[in-house]
């Protein structure tokens, strides 16, 4: 039998690498706007490099703006939203993130 | 206008009209993304049973950012529980609501929490500084500076 493809659609899937694998997960949210990481922050109209994410030492993620918006107010004094701890950004630098998507 | 308050606003309140408030804690009205208002009762054995609250929640734009204002209404038919912590124009002195706020927060969790705030309470007292406080205070408690210098209650 031969088979004559006429047309076909790809499509693909993305997820930031966050350690969480789990393929069923419907996916951690950004503890600030709460949307999904995947999703982009609420001052961005569109998801992938240009809203990446943030880890903190602390193991905590966020949108990295929203997590800026925070760290900029005297309010935050500088600690992670999370565990209070002072926010220190873990070596996992915005320049690896592309390598970063599964 | 979709400001991150909005946005954020609407997903606690699509969460609240789907899951429910926490027990005790009924919501009355939030008809648009400025100011919610809450009853709050402390179930359960309590120096507050059958005493029914009412709370306002007042967002700015920067919400989560920036915390809410959160104060009990004291108006003809309901009156600020009397709390340590709770002045008696209904301003309340809670260290989540000032300096130790955080974005990951939300409604529920502020009204979760001063709920357990009135569970806890040994003494209905009003605070010490409750008349000249109330002589003084701003319409928006977030304009005051609270020092929190009890921690037992």
């Amino acid at each position: 039998m031969k088979v004559h493809i006429k047309h076909w659609n790809a499509v693909a899937q993305w997820r930031w690498n966050t350690g969480n694998n789990d393929q069923d997960d419907e996916g951690d949210v950004c503890g600030i706007c709460r949307v999904p990481y995947e999703g982009c922050c609420p001052s961005c109209k569109m998801p992938g490099d240009d809203c990446p994410l943030i880890w903190g030492e602390c193991s905590h993620i966020f949108h990295m703006h929203c997590l800026l918006k925070w760290l900029g107010t005297t309010a935050s004094k500088q600690q992670c939203p999370m565990d209070r701890r002072p926010w220190v950004t873990a070596e996992r630098k915005v320049a690896d993130i592309p390598n970063n998507l599964s | 206008m979709a400001s991150i308050s909005t946005r954020r606003l609407h997903k606690e309140l699509s969460e609240i009209r789907t899951e429910g408030c926490p027990c005790g804690i009924t919501l009355l009205n939030a008809d648009n993304y400025e100011t919610w208002f809450f009853s709050i009762e402390v179930l359960g054995e309590s120096l507050y049973q059958g005493e029914v609250f009412k709370l306002m929640f007042r967002f700015d734009a920067s919400y989560p950012i920036s915390s809410p204002a959160v104060q009990f209404v004291v108006d003809q038919n309901s009156q600020a529980p009397v709390h340590p912590h709770v002045y008696s124009n209904g301003h309340i002195c809670a260290s989540i609501l000032g300096t130790e706020w955080s974005p990951v927060l939300s409604v529920s969790a502020v009204c979760v929490t001063l709920q357990s705030m009135l569970a806890s309470c040994k003494v209905k007292e009003r605070p010490v500084d409750n008349d000249r406080y109330v002589r003084t205070a701003p319409d928006n408690p977030k304009k005051t500076r609270f020092q929190y210098d009890d921690d037992t209650v």
